[in-house]
């Protein structure tokens, strides 16, 4: 018979700035392959969550389009270049505008997607626009990590109200991100409850990280 | 990186447990193993939510409403040691309560067959997850190792099974709250399951727990009054009718691999929150509901009519007339009895290689396997058809059930006797079986008393047997909850 769940597309919004290089980059490539394997051994995620991948340097690229979790190849990743954040974004809109599928009369569109987005600097482009377009038009639920002390919590603020602030740029806490980020991917695969509007909701931060109000 | 915590337990005792990074959490709790990874210590995510109504609550549970206990250990009333036995075997029951370093609770790890081995898939690591009942009854299927999927046989004895416990608690007035494919894990291969998740029961007189549930599995009117806020009074608490309502749903998929009420039909394109909403919530209607076909699969191929006449009531009751009529629904005991006559109706399908392996041969006219549509190459049926006494009107008797019967067939005490049922104290020893002797059908009776012949006469336990064939009649028993045998005998080739 045919299938008619719906997916959750997942966007990961990676910071790929020169600072990034070295231990970093390399968490972040060991982030991204454990949050894969760690979602294909959930049998909910497996079935509903879909995963794409954009880095942005001195540009943006969608390095991972929209794919199956079976399917997911890991990206090459690689750091250096300046902070294009606005760049990142602008692509982020187009990339849900075309791979999103929408609701019609005879088809169930997609959940609404999930941005994790992580920085470690301060945008050297100009996001402004396109942050305020995303928080007013809220095609996405995005949350925003500021990692290490460099980080700009108020440029995040103006892309989302769900902002986590990580202290320091270690290994360590980028795999406690990731960690975090493939925890919530579960839970808002199992939860995606039917309260129309309501904020969703996530698991608690890992230790060390704060909520920025 | 790992250390070891103590867990101070309410009656004073320590023990040890394996503090981990990014423990396993649910939506309630955080897990830690013991060292030996026989117990859990679990606590709460939110810690605020800990409060009196949660300590009464599991204080009751662990104790007075504990089928895992025996009365004379602290248990249920009226439990003994053998029902005790059987559900800690179908209950992950918690053992007691942590009071140091915080609230908690203790659990016993579940079975080593509710976790997958490392042959459980050759493209996933799954080794050590915990077998939720979707890796079975959807897409997932095809990342396991056929060795772990069971089949129709076994998928029928965990629903009976699971109908069994879910019963049990209701019996006590207890009920689950938050049943679905996270909290019943299942093991197709050896037919089993064990309900977790224990500590959110709704136990009698106490505030209920604050649980939604899992989507999919929340009831209808639940889902509808979600979006009141808490304390409000029409909003619609889990109860042991909204556990009648998961309990369908979980047995539906668990022999048909797909959901009752999730299918093809758009309630509204304005957001797939709000479509989510209708279609499980106020509008939701179920995929094979014979008056309203708007949420019917195009290719829907088999239907609960081919689950036999027993399990397709029950279904269009649970998902037809009770959908938004929780009165309606059929109660976890209908679905053990259905499910038992079932069992005594299945047979073998002749296709070696059909995915099922097991259906229902509910009607002998048309003995075609509804899942390969493989026609048996038995050459004959056996039935042996039950009725019981009609109480005070001596010599009427009632249908009661029917036996499917081939070469090998066990009898046992429910087959004799109208107060015997297959449940949890029932004894499963086998009193007689049906065999084919030089192409005579004949019941061997090892151990039925008072087994009496179609001519009348007592056919003795140990080396008695009647020949049966075509339209023969005999009892079971001479006492008055014997029961009356008509046997068919159908030549299908």
């Amino acid at each position: 018979m045919s299938d008619f769940s719906r997916r959750l597309p997942v966007y990961l919004l990676l910071d790929t700035s020169g600072s990034m290089s070295g231990d970093p980059i390399e968490a972040v490539r060991q982030g991204v392959k454990a949050l894969v394997s760690e979602l294909r051994g959930d049998p909910q995620a497996l079935e509903t969550a879909y995963l794409s991948v954009i880095t942005f340097a001195s540009s943006a690229q969608q390095v991972t389009p929209l794919t199956e979790l079976m399917l997911f190849k890991e990206p090459q990743i690689t750091a250096g270049g300046s902070t294009s954040l606005g760049a990142a974004l602008k692509l982020l809109t187009q990339c849900i505008n075309t791979e999103v599928k929408k609701s019609t009369p005879t088809q169930k569109g997609d959940w609404r997607p999930l941005v994790f987005l992580l920085t470690d600097g301060a945008p050297t482009d100009d996001f402004r626009s396109a942050a305020a377009e995303l928080k007013s038009a809220k095609p996405a639920n995005i949350i925003a990590c500021a990692a290490g002390s460099y980080a700009d919590t108020t440029v995040l603020k103006e892309i989302t109200d769900n902002v986590l602030l990580m202290n320091n740029l270690s290994a360590g806490d980028l795999a406690q991100f990731f960690a975090w980020v493939s925890g919530s991917i579960k839970m808002s695969s199992k939860s995606l409850d039917a309260k129309p509007g309501e904020a969703m909701e996530l698991p608690p931060p890992p230790q060390g990280f704060v909520i920025v109000p | 990186m790992s250390s070891i915590g103590q867990a101070t337990l309410a009656d004073g005792r320590k023990i040890p447990y394996v503090i981990t990074d990014n423990p396993p959490a649910g939506g309630m709790k955080y897990t830690y193993f013991s060292p030996d990874r026989s117990y859990v210590v679990q606590f709460f995510n939110d810690p605020s939510k800990v409060d009196m109504n949660m300590r009464s609550r599991l204080e009751a549970i662990l104790t007075r409403y504990n089928p895992t206990l025996p009365e004379s250990k602290g248990g249920a009333v009226g439990n003994d040691e053998k029902t005790a036995e059987y559900f800690s075997k179908r209950f992950c029951w918690p053992t007691d309560i942590v009071v140091y370093p915080e609230f908690g609770i203790v659990s016993p790890t579940y079975p080593k067959s509710f976790f997958f081995g490392s042959n459980a898939s050759d493209i996933l690591e799954l080794k050590g997850k915990d077998k939720k009942s979707n890796w079975f009854t959807g897409k997932n299927r095809k990342y396991l190792n056929p060795a772990e999927l069971g089949d129709f046989h076994t998928m029928l004895q965990t629903a009976l099974l699971l109908s069994r416990s879910i019963r049990r608690l209701h019996q006590a007035g207890l009920a689950h709250s938050d049943l679905s494919n996270n909290n019943v894990l299942i093991d197709p291969k050896s037919g089993n399951c064990v309900v977790i998740d224990i500590d959110s029961l709704v136990v009698p007189g106490i505030y209920p727990p604050e649980v939604a549930g899992t989507r999919g599995y929340i009831a209808p009117e639940v889902v509808e009054s979600l979006e009141l806020p808490v304390g409000d009074p029409n909003r619609k608490a889990p109860n042991a009718y909204t556990d009648l309502h998961a309990l369908a749903v979980l047995i539906y998929e668990y022999l048909l691999r797909r959901h009752p009420i999730i299918g093809p039909k758009v309630y509204s394109t304005e957001s797939a929150e709000k479509d989510d909403y209708l279609a499980l919530g106020p509008m939701a209607t179920f995929i094979e509901n014979p008056h309203d076909t708007s949420n019917r699969p195009a290719d829907l191929r088999v239907t609960i009519h081919d689950l036999g006449p027993e399990l397709e009531s029950l279904f269009l009751r649970a998902f037809v007339d009770g959908l938004h009529d929780p009165d309606k629904r059929p109660t976890a005991m209908e679905w053990e009895r259905g499910l038992v006559r079932t069992w005594d109706q299945m047979h073998r399908c002749s296709n070696p290689n059909c995915d099922y392996k097991w259906f229902v041969l509910y009607d002998l006219e048309h003995p075609v396997c509804p899942f390969c549509g493989t026609r048996i190459d038995d050459t004959e049926l056996v039935q042996l058809n039950f009725s019981r006494h009609i109480r005070g009107q001596k010599g009427k008797w009632r249908r009661y059930s029917k036996l499917l019967a081939v070469n090998n067939t066990p009898i046992f005490g429910w087959h004799t006797k109208d107060n015997i049922f297959p449940d949890e104290k029932a004894d499963k020893q086998r009193l007689g079986y049906i065999c084919n002797y030089k192409g005579n059908w004949f019941l061997a009776n090892e151990h039925i008393n008072g087994l009496v012949s179609p001519g009348g006469n007592s056919v003795p336990a140990g080396s008695g047997s009647i020949m049966i064939s075509d339209g023969v009649q005999f009892l079971t028993s001479n006492d008055e909850h014997g029961l009356l045998v008509t046997v068919s005998v159908k030549k299908l080739r």
